[in-house]
C-alpha cells in the first residue's frame, strides 16, 4: 500500500462522514421540492433532529435510539410546516422560516442541559481485519453505520423514484397538481407525505450530525447545512441519483478545510470553515449558468416565478 | 348511461358563470354544447367532472342521484373528460402519462414506466403513430391531445366529454377525430362535444345545446337545425359583420424589414429569416405549430434578442444583438399565451392596461384617471367584466385575450405581431379583433399575424409565408390556388411547389 493510498483513503473517509448527514437532508429536501413546495425549515428540522438524538443517546447510552429519536422529532417539526403549508394554506417561505426558528428555538431549550455531556458514539471496523485489504480496506474500515446508510439511502430512494409507480405519482404532483389531480390522484397528500418524509430524513441527518460526526451538541450545531441543503437541490438538479456526488462536493470541501487547518496553511481559520460553503455557492453559479433552472419541476417553477 | 343535470349552478365571485342548467345526455348520442366565450360551457361540464363543486344543482346518473366531489369520484362513476388546457405532463413520456391513472399499473414501473403496458391499449388503437417513450413535451398538438384523449378512454368511461377538442387541430387532425368521435358513440358511449365551431356539429353532433351567459337557451336534434339560427340562438341580437382587409395598393413602400433574423428560443429556433411588410400589408405566416413560429413573434416583437439580424421599423433599427429599443407606442404584441406572456393576473385591469407605458407615467398615478382611461378601452373592446378595478387573472380566456388586443391595439403602431390572436374567441369576438388588425392595417400598420388556421390566413391576408423547421419555405399571395403549394411547404416537400 502507497502513501498515496493511505491519504487519498483517509481524506475520502473524512469526505464521507462530513458528507452523511448532508445527505440525508439532501435526500429529503430533494423529494419535497420534487412535489412542488420548498421547506426551509430544514434547517430547523435538522436542530431539533440533532438535539434529540443526542439526548436519547445521552439518556438511553444507544446511539441507534438516538438516530430514530432525531428523525421522529424532524418529522414532527415538519408536521407543523405540513399543516400551515397545507391545510392553513399559508405562504411556505414564512412558514418555512417560521419553523426554522421555532426549530432554533425548541433545540436551544431543551438542548441548554445537553452541551458538555458525554455519549457512546458508534465504532468503526478499525482493527477488524479489514484495513489490510488494499485500496478499499482502509476507507470501509473508517466508515460509521451512519455513513453506510446515508451510502444505501440515497440511491434506495433514487431508484423507488425513478423506477415505481409511487414514484411517478410523485414526480406528476411535482410537475402539474392539476394534471394530477386530473388524473384522480392526491396531490395534497403527496406534497404532505414528501414534507413528513424530507422531515424524518432531516430529523436523522441531523442526528447523524450530533451523534456521530461530531459527538457533541452544541446551540445552532448545524451552522447552516440545512439551508446549504435548499440549495444543493438544485446542484444536484432535484435528482436523488447526483445527492451523493453533491454532498461529497461539501464533506469534501469540509475535510479539505480541516486538513489545511492542521497543516497550518497560514490562514485564518475562520476563513478556511468558509470553504465548503463558497464552494457549494461556486458549483450553484456555474450549475445555473448552465441550464438556467429548466431542470427544475414545472409545479416549483410556478412556485418561484409567482 | 343516461345523466340528467338538474338546476346546475356556479358562481365566481359576482359573476354567474352556470345559472340553473338542465340537461339530458343518453348513451349512444353525441351532444353537441355550442356557446359563445364566457357562456359557461366549460364550467358546466367541470361541475360535472368534479373540478368545481356546484352551488346548487343535482346530478342523476341512471337514475341514481350521484354526488362528485373531485375528478376521481366522476372517474369511479364513468365519466371521463378531455380538458382544453391540457392535463398531460410535458416533463414525463407518453407511457409514463398513460401509467400514471391506470389501475393496473405494478409498483416497480422500470425507467419510464416501460413495464406498465395495460394503459396503453386505447392510444396504440386511435393513433399507433404517438410514440410511447418520447417525452410529451416533444409532440406536436394534436399529438398530445390524442394522447389525452387515450388517457380518458383507458378508464372506459361511459360518458367522455371534450373541451373544444379540435380548436387547436389541422384539417386532418380535425377529420380524424369527427370519425373517432362517432365510433365512440356507435359503441354506445355518450360524448359531450364543447364546442363554438358550427362545422363540429354538423359533422358528428346528434343533438345541439346552445348556452349562452350561464343559461341553457335552446336544445335540439342536430340536423333540424339552421347554421345561421344556431348563430344568432348563440350570439343573441348582435351583429356578425365579415372582417375584411382593403386591398393593397402595388406600390406601396415596405414599412418593416426583418431581415436574416436568426434567434433561439426554448425549444425551437428561427435561422436566417427575411421578409418585407409593406405600409397596410397584413403578412401571413402559416406552418405547423413548433417550427419556430413563437420564436419569431418573440424576436419582432423585441422580446427576445436575436442571434444576428436585425428589425428595422421606418428605416430605423429596433431590435438586433444587443439592442434593443422601447417598442411602446411602435411595436404591438399579441403573443401565444396571453395569460403567460402578456399580463400580470393578480394586477387590476386597469394597470394592465397601461403595463407597456408605465413608465410614463406620473410618479404618483391617479388611479380615477387610470381607471376611467381602462373604462373606454374595456368597452370599446368587450372585455366582460368591464370592471378595471378587478384583478385580471380572473377573466376567462377569451376575454383574456381581448385584455391584451385592447392594451396592443389602441394606439398607432408600425408593426403589430400577432401570434394565434383568435385563439380560444368565439365567433363573434373573433371578427371584432380582426375587424381591429385590419383597421390598423389599414391605417398604415404593418401586419406579422401568425396562425395554424390556414383558412383564415387565405381569406384575410395579404401573402403567406411558410415556417417550416426555423426557415421561410417560401412566399405567396394569399390565393386558393397557392393551398397545395403551402400544405407542400408546410410539410417539407419544397419540391413540390413546381406542381
Amino acid at each position: 500500500m502507497t502513501s498515496f493510498d493511505i491519504v487519498f483513503g483517509s481524506f475520502l473517509v473524512s469526505a464521507l462522514r462530513s458528507a452523511t448527514p448532508l445527505v440525508f437532508v439532501l435526500v429529503g429536501e430533494t423529494l419535497v421540492q420534487r412535489t412542488g413546495s420548498i421547506n426551509l425549515g430544514v434547517e430547523g428540522q435538522m436542530l431539533v433532529g440533532a438535539m434529540a438524538g443526542y439526548g436519547a443517546a445521552a439518556l438511553w447510552g444507544d446511539p441507534w435510539l438516538g438516530l430514530v429519536a432525531g428523525a421522529g422529532a424532524g418529522m414532527l417539526l415538519s408536521s407543523v410546516h405540513g399543516l400551515l403549508t397545507l391545510a392553513a394554506r399559508a405562504n411556505q417561505f414564512a412558514s418555512g422560516l417560521a419553523v426554522w426558528m421555532l426549530g432554533f428555538g425548541l433545540s436551544a431549550y431543551y438542548g441548554a442541559g445537553l452541551v458538555g455531556r458525554k455519549i457512546e458514539g458508534f465504532g468503526t471496523w478499525r482493527g477488524a481485519g479489514l484495513d489490510d485489504v488494499p485500496v478499499l480496506g482502509p476507507i470501509v474500515a473508517g466508515m460509521t453505520p451512519t455513513v453506510l446508510l446515508a451510502l444505501v439511502v440515497a440511491p434506495a430512494v433514487a431508484w423507488w423514484f425513478w423506477r415505481t409507480r409511487t414514484g411517478l405519482v410523485w414526480r406528476a404532483v411535482g410537475e402539474s397538481p392539476e394534471a394530477a389531480r386530473a388524473a384522480g390522484l392526491r396531490p395534497i397528500r403527496v406534497r404532505l407525505q414528501a414534507i413528513l418524509l424530507g422531515g424524518l430524513l432531516s430529523g436523522l441527518g441531523g442526528a447523524a450530525l450530533s451523534v456521530d460526526h461530531t459527538r457533541t451538541w452544541a446551540e445552532g450545531m448545524t451552522a447552516g447545512r440545512g439551508l446549504v441543503a435548499v440549495g444543493l437541490v438544485i446542484v444536484a438538479r432535484w435528482n436523488p441519483w447526483w445527492v451523493l456526488p453533491t454532498a461529497l462536493l461539501f464533506g469534501g470541501a469540509e475535510a479539505l478545510a480541516l486538513r489545511l487547518q492542521t497543516a497550518d496553511a497560514g490562514v485564518s481559520a475562520h476563513l478556511l470553515l468558509t470553504l465548503p460553503y463558497i464552494t457549494s455557492l461556486a458549483v450553484l453559479t456555474l450549475t445555473c449558468l448552465r441550464d438556467r433552472g429548466q431542470a427544475a419541476p414545472a409545479g416549483l417553477r410556478a412556485v418561484m416565478d409567482r | 348511461m343516461h345523466l340528467q343535470l338538474r338546476s346546475m349552478a356556479r358562481r365566481f365571485g359576482a359573476n354567474l358563470a352556470v345559472d340553473g342548467v338542465d340537461l339530458d345526455v343518453a348513451g349512444g348520442e353525441v351532444l353537441a354544447l355550442l356557446g359563445e366565450n364566457g357562456a359557461g360551457k366549460s364550467t358546466l361540464m367541470k361541475l360535472l367532472y368534479g373540478v368545481h363543486r356546484p352551488d346548487a344543482g343535482q346530478i342523476t346518473i341512471d337514475g341514481r342521484a350521484t354526488r362528485i366531489d373531485s375528478p376521481r369520484d366522476a372517474m369511479a362513476s364513468g365519466i371521463g373528460m378531455v380538458f382544453q388546457q391540457f392535463s398531460v405532463i410535458p416533463a414525463l413520456t407518453v407511457r409514463e402519462n398513460l401509467a400514471l391513472a391506470h389501475a393496473s399499473t405494478p409498483w416497480f414501473t422500470g425507467r419510464g414506466a416501460r413495464r406498465a403496458t395495460a394503459g396503453l391499449a386505447p392510444l396504440a388503437a386511435i393513433a399507433p403513430e404517438v410514440p410511447m417513450d418520447a417525452r410529451v413535451s416533444s409532440l406536436s398538438v394534436g399529438q398530445m391531445q390524442l394522447v389525452e384523449l387515450a388517457k380518458a378512454l383507458q378508464q372506459d368511461p361511459r360518458l367522455l366529454i371534450l373541451d373544444e377538442p379540435t380548436a387547436v387541430l389541422g384539417d386532418d387532425e380535425v377529420r380524424r377525430l369527427w370519425s373517432l368521435i362517432r365510433g365512440f358513440a356507435t359503441r354506445g358511449l355518450a360524448v359531450v362535444l364543447i364546442t363554438h365551431k358550427l362545422a363540429d356539429v354538423t359533422a358528428c353532433a346528434d343533438r345541439v345545446a346552445v348556452m349562452r351567459r350561464g343559461r341553457v337557451v335552446a336544445t335540439g336534434a342536430a340536423r333540424d337545425l339552421d347554421a345561421n339560427d344556431l348563430l344568432r340562438t348563440m350570439v343573441g341580437e348582435r351583429d356578425l359583420a365579415a372582417p375584411s382587409t382593403a386591398p393593397l395598393p402595388a406600390d406601396a413602400p415596405t414599412r418593416v424589414w426583418i431581415r436574416d433574423l436568426s434567434a433561439r428560443g426554448p425549444g425551437n429556433r428561427i435561422d436566417g429569416v427575411d421578409l418585407r411588410i409593406a405600409r397596410g400589408e397584413v403578412l401571413g405566416i402559416a406552418g405547423v405549430s413548433g417550427h419556430g413560429q413563437d420564436v419569431l413573434a418573440d424576436a419582432c416583437a423585441g422580446v427576445l434578442s436575436p442571434d444576428a439580424g436585425e428589425v428595422i421599423v421606418d428605416g430605423e433599427t429596433l431590435f438586433a444583438p444587443r439592442q434593443r429599443e422601447p417598442r411602446a407606442g411602435r411595436v404591438a404584441y399579441i403573443p401565444e399565451q396571453p395569460i403567460r406572456n402578456a399580463v400580470a393576473p393578480d394586477l387590476s385591469l386597469a394597470l394592465n392596461l397601461h403595463l407597456d407605458r408605465l413608465d410614463t407615467l406620473p410618479a404618483i398615478p391617479d388611479r380615477r384617471r387610470l381607471e376611467a382611461d381602462a373604462r373606454a378601452l374595456l368597452t370599446r373592446f368587450d372585455v366582460r367584466p368591464a370592471d378595471p378595478g378587478m384583478a385580471a387573472g380572473r377573466l376567462s380566456g377569451g376575454n383574456l385575450q381581448k385584455l391584451v388586443a385592447a392594451r396592443e391595439l389602441r394606439g398607432a403602431p408600425a408593426l403589430v405581431v400577432a401570434s394565434h390572436p383568435t385563439m380560444g374567441l368565439d365567433l363573434a369576438a373573433s371578427a371584432f379583433l380582426y375587424h381591429q388588425l385590419f383597421a390598423l392595417a389599414q391605417a398604415g400598420s404593418a401586419v406579422l399575424w401568425i396562425s395554424e388556421d390556414l383558412d383564415d390566413l387565405l381569406r384575410h391576408a395579404h401573402r403567406i409565408a411558410v415556417l417550416h423547421r426555423g426557415r421561410i419555405a417560401g412566399v405567396v399571395p394569399a390565393d386558393q390556388r397557392h393551398r397545395q403549394t403551402i400544405g407542400a411547404w408546410m410539410t417539407g416537400h419544397a419540391d413540390a411547389e413546381a406542381a
